[in-house]
C-alpha cells in the first residue's frame, strides 16, 4: 500500500505528526499535521514519491479559541456541577446517617471543586489560519492532506513554487483570499481579484 | 523573463489577448511577450470572471447550494453537480439507491459527449474550419433535447439531490437515449473522415505544444490533458465512485502529449461514453430514485471530507469542512481547468501564436470554472 | 475600488438629436439596420454558450440577419451581453461599448446580466448587479440561461425597436386550460 509507505517516510521528518484516515468516510488515505518551517521539505519528500499537487487553499479559524475556551469553560462548569452533584448525593448520604445536620455538612463538601477559575484568567490563544494542501498520485491510490497552522496576526509560511511550479497559482489563490503570505513567492499580486484589490474576501471578519 | 534579464538589447514587444477574444472562449486574457511571431513569455490574466463561488458556499446551506456547481463548468454540469452532492453524502453519510446511481452515470456520460462535441465544435473552429461546429452542435442538441426531457434545462443542470434524483425517467428517455447512442456512434466516422483525416488539421496540431507527463505531475493537470501526455489517470478507474465499478469501459491514452493526442482522447472518450450510456441502459435497476430518510436539514458531522470527480475536464474535487451547522464552514473547489490552464506558460514558450492558439484550444478550457 | 465609466458619449446620441431628420431616409436605413444586426462575439459565462447554439445549426440565427458574430467591435452594431460581469470586467466591456461606432445597441441576456442573477448577496464583493449599471440596455432577455429562442426573441423585440413594427406575429404562450 502506497499509504502505508508515504506514512513512513513523511514520519521521517522532524515535527511531523502523520495519521491514517478512514477514507470510505473522509476521502483521504493521509493526513499531515506540521509546523510550517517544516512544509518544503515534507512536500520534497512528496515529489520524490511521484505525488501530484491538486490544490492549496486556507482555512479561517476565527473564533476557535474563543470557542474552544468556551467549550472548555463547559466542561469545567459540567464537571464542577457533576462534582457539586456528587458532593450533595455524598450529603445526603451522610444526612441520612445523621438526619437533622445536612446543610452544615453539605456546604464544606462543595468547597474544593472551585479550580477552573484560574483557566479562564489567562489570555485565549491567538486564531490561525489552516492552510491545506491536498497531493494525489497518478498511478496508485493515495491522497495526502497537509495541514499548517500559522496565526492570523502574522501568516507567514515558506512558498513551494520551486518544488512544484503549479503551486505558484493556488498560493497566489490563497493570498487573494486569506492574505497568507508565502516567503520565496515569486509574485504575490492579486489572481482572482482585481489588480488593486487590498482585501481578502475569505477571512471570516470580511466586510464589504 | 529570464530571457530579457539575460540580454537588455533583446527586443520583444507585449502583445494582449483578450479578455475579449474568440480564441479565448470568454473572459480569460492572455499577456503574451513576443518576438516577431514567436512567444517568449506567456502569462494568462485569471479572474475577468471570478464570481465567489466559494464565498456563496459559506454563506448558503447546502440546498441553497444545489444550482452553484452546475454555474462552475458549465459544459458538463451534470459532473460537477454529481462531485458537490457526493461529497455532501460522503460527509452526511446518505445512501442513494442504485436506480439514482445508474441514472447519474447514464446522464453524466450524456453531458460528457455533448461538451466534448461542443469543445470539438469551437476547437475546429479556432483552428479556421467552420463545418465541423455546425455538425457538432446538430448531434449537441439532440443530446440536449434527450436531458431537458428528464432535467427541464439545457446546460445549468440542477438535477442532483442530497440522496437521489430530481425526478424519474420514463421509457421515452431510455429509448431516446439508445437512438442517440446509435446515432452518434453512426456519425463519428464522419467526423474523423471529415476532420481527424484532414491534413491541415493534422499539420496544425501534431507535435504543436508539447506537454510532458513530468509537467502534469508538477502543474497537477489531470483529464485529456494528462491522458493525452501517457498518464492514465481517470478517477473513474484510479478511484472508483458512483456505480462506475459495474462498467466495462477503457480509458484512452495516447503518449505524444502534442496537441493531436488531446484530441484524439477525446474523441476516443465519446466512443466510451457512448458505452457507458448503452451498458447503463441495459443494466438500469427498478427502484425508487430516492432515498427514503434525507434529513430536511443536512448537518454533517464536523471535519473535512473530500470527493472528487471525473468531469469532462479533468478531476473535480470538493473539500468541504464542516462545523455541524446547516451551513458549509468552507468549500473549497479544486477545479480541473485552474490546473490544465496554470502550465500553459511553460507549454506555450518558443511557439507561435497561431500555433498558440491550437495549444489553447486543445486544453478545452471553461473560465467560469478556472475563476470560480 | 474600481471606478465605472460614466459614458457621456452613450447618452449623447439621444441628448444631441441631428440637426436635419430626412424622415424618410431614416426609415429606410432603420429598416436595413433592423435586417442587419451584427452582434459583437462576447462571450462571458454560461449565457455565451447559448449564444453560440443560437447561431449554430438548430436555431439559425442567419435567418434573422443577426448571425454575423464579429470579433471586433468596430464592425458591429449590438453588444450581447452573455453573462455575469465581474468588477474586474467591467472596465474592458464599458471600452469595447465605446469602440462600437454608433448607432449600438446592447442586450442584456441572461439573469446575471439583468440583475446580477443568483451571485448577489449581501457582501458580495465580486460582481457588478446588472448591464445597465454600466451601459444603456435596450433589451432584457430573462433565463438562466435564456434559451435559444429567448435570444432570438430578444433580437426581433430590438428589430421591433428600430423600426416601429414587428417582422413576425407574436407567438402567445399555450395557457393550460
Amino acid at each position: 500500500m502506497k499509504a502505508a509507505d508515504v506514512q513512513k517516510s513523511l514520519a521521517a521528518v522532524a515535527g511531523v505528526q502523520v495519521g491514517a484516515v478512514d477514507y470510505a468516510a473522509r476521502g483521504f488515505h493521509v493526513d499531515v499535521t506540521l509546523p510550517s518551517q517544516e512544509i518544503t521539505a515534507v512536500v520534497q519528500v512528496l515529489d520524490q514519491e511521484g505525488f501530484f499537487i491538486e490544490s492549496i487553499t486556507g482555512v479561517d479559524w476565527l473564533g476557535e479559541q474563543e470557542a474552544l475556551a468556551k467549550e472548555a469553560a463547559k466542561q469545567a462548569a459540567a464537571a464542577k456541577k457533576a462534582a457539586e452533584k456528587a458532593a450533595a448525593e455524598a450529603a445526603e448520604q451522610a444526612a441520612g446517617e445523621a438526619p437533622g445536620d445536612a446543610g452544615a455538612v453539605a456546604a464544606p463538601a462543595a468547597e474544593p471543586p472551585p479550580a477552573p477559575a484560574p483557566e479562564e484568567s489567562p489570555e485565549p490563544e491567538e486564531d490561525s489560519f489552516e492552510v491545506v494542501y491536498d497531493f494525489n498520485h497518478f498511478r496508485e491510490l493515495c491522497r495526502v492532506t497537509i495541514r499548517v497552522r500559522v496565526p492570523r496576526s502574522l501568516p507567514e509560511l515558506p512558498s513551494i513554487s520551486d518544488i512544484y511550479p503549479g503551486a505558484n497559482w493556488h498560493e497566489r489563490e490563497a493570498h487573494d483570499f486569506f492574505g497568507l503570505v508565502f516567503t520565496g513567492h515569486p509574485d504575490l499580486s492579486p489572481l482572482l481579484l482585481p489588480e488593486d484589490a487590498d482585501f481578502h474576501p475569505l477571512r471570516k471578519d470580511y466586510k464589504p | 523573463m529570464s530571457v530579457l534579464a539575460a540580454d537588455p538589447t533583446y527586443e520583444t514587444f507585449v502583445l494582449n489577448m483578450g479578455p475579449q477574444h474568440p480564441a479565448t472562449h470568454g473572459a480569460l486574457r492572455v499577456k503574451l511577450v513576443m518576438d516577431g511571431e514567436y512567444i517568449v513569455e506567456a502569462e494568462p490574466v485569471l479572474g475577468y470572471i471570478h464570481r465567489m463561488h466559494e464565498k456563496m458556499g459559506e454563506n448558503r446551506t447546502y440546498h441553497q447550494y444545489l444550482p452553484n456547481p452546475s454555474r462552475l463548468d458549465y459544459l458538463s454540469a451534470m459532473a460537477c453537480t454529481h462531485g458537490h452532492v457526493a461529497t455532501v453524502e460522503r460527509a452526511a453519510g446518505i445512501a442513494v439507491p442504485e436506480r439514482a446511481e445508474y441514472l447519474r452515470v447514464i446522464t453524466v456520460e450524456l453531458n460528457r459527449v455533448s461538451s466534448h462535441l461542443l469543445w470539438l465544435g469551437a476547437f475546429v473552429l479556432d483552428l479556421g474550419g467552420f463545418t465541423p461546429l455546425l455538425y457538432a452542435m446538430d448531434d449537441r442538441e439532440q443530446i440536449l433535447d434527450l436531458l431537458e426531457r428528464v432535467t427541464g434545462s439545457r446546460l445549468t443542470y440542477c438535477y442532483f439531490r442530497f440522496g437521489g434524483l430530481y425526478n424519474d425517467v420514463d421509457d421515452d428517455f431510455v429509448d431516446g437515449a439508445r437512438a442517440l447512442v446509435k446515432r452518434i456512434r453512426d456519425k463519428m466516422p464522419m467526423y474523423h473522415n471529415l476532420i481527424t483525416k484532414n491534413v491541415i488539421l493534422r499539420q496544425r496540431l501534431e507535435g504543436i505544444g508539447p506537454i510532458s507527463a513530468e509537467m502534469c505531475r508538477k502543474y497537477g493537470a489531470t483529464g485529456p490533458v494528462a491522458r493525452g501526455s501517457g498518464i492514465p489517470y481517470d478517477v473513474r478507474k484510479h478511484e472508483p465512485y458512483s456505480v462506475y465499478p459495474e462498467f466495462d469501459f477503457d480509458v484512452p491514452v495516447y503518449e505524444q502529449g502534442d496537441s493531436m493526442a488531446r484530441y484524439l482522447v477525446r474523441m476516443d472518450e465519446i466512443e466510451q461514453s457512448l458505452r457507458i450510456v448503452e451498458q447503463g441502459l441495459d443494466k438500469l435497476p427498478e427502484g425508487p430514485v430516492m432515498a427514503e430518510k434525507v434529513p430536511k436539514i443536512i448537518k454533517p458531522p464536523k471535519g473535512d471530507y473530500y470527493c472528487a470527480v471525473e468531469a469532462a475536464r479533468g478531476s473535480f474535487g470538493i473539500r468541504l469542512v464542516s462545523d455541524g451547522t446547516n451551513t458549509p464552514y468552507r468549500l473549497k473547489l479544486r477545479s480541473p481547468c485552474f490546473s490544465n490552464v496554470s502550465l500553459f506558460g511553460e507549454a506555450a514558450r518558443g511557439l507561435l501564436l497561431a500555433d498558440a492558439v491550437a495549444l489553447f484550444g486543445s486544453l478545452d478550457l471553461v473560465i467560469p470554472d478556472i475563476d470560480r | 475600488m474600481i471606478k465605472m465609466p460614466n459614458n457621456p458619449l452613450a447618452r449623447q446620441s439621444d441628448e444631441h438629436p441631428p440637426v436635419v431628420q430626412f424622415a424618410a431616409l431614416d426609415k429606410l436605413l432603420n429598416l436595413g439596420r433592423a435586417n442587419s444586426l451584427w452582434p459583437l462575439t462576447f462571450g462571458l459565462a454560461c449565457c455565451a454558450i447559448e449564444m453560440m447554439a443560437t447561431g449554430a445549426s438548430r436555431f439559425d440565427l442567419d435567418r434573422f440577419g443577426a448571425g454575423v458574430f464579429r470579433p471586433a467591435p468596430k464592425q458591429s452594431d449590438v453588444m450581447i451581453v452573455a453573462g455575469t460581469i465581474s468588477k474586474k470586467m467591467a472596465p474592458a466591456i464599458v471600452t469595447l461599448y465605446e469602440q462600437m461606432p454608433h448607432p449600438k445597441w446592447v442586450i442584456a441576456m441572461g439573469n446575471c446580466a439583468i440583475s446580477g442573477g443568483p451571485f448577489v448577496f449581501e457582501g458580495q464583493y465580486g460582481i457588478v448587479e446588472g448591464a445597465d449599471k454600466i451601459l444603456p440596455v435596450d433589451v432584457y432577455i430573462p433565463g438562466c440561461p435564456p434559451r435559444p429562442e429567448a435570444l432570438i426573441e430578444g433580437l426581433l423585440q430590438l428589430e421591433e425597436k428600430l423600426t416601429g413594427h414587428r417582422r413576425f406575429p407574436r407567438v402567445e404562450p399555450e395557457v393550460a386550460s
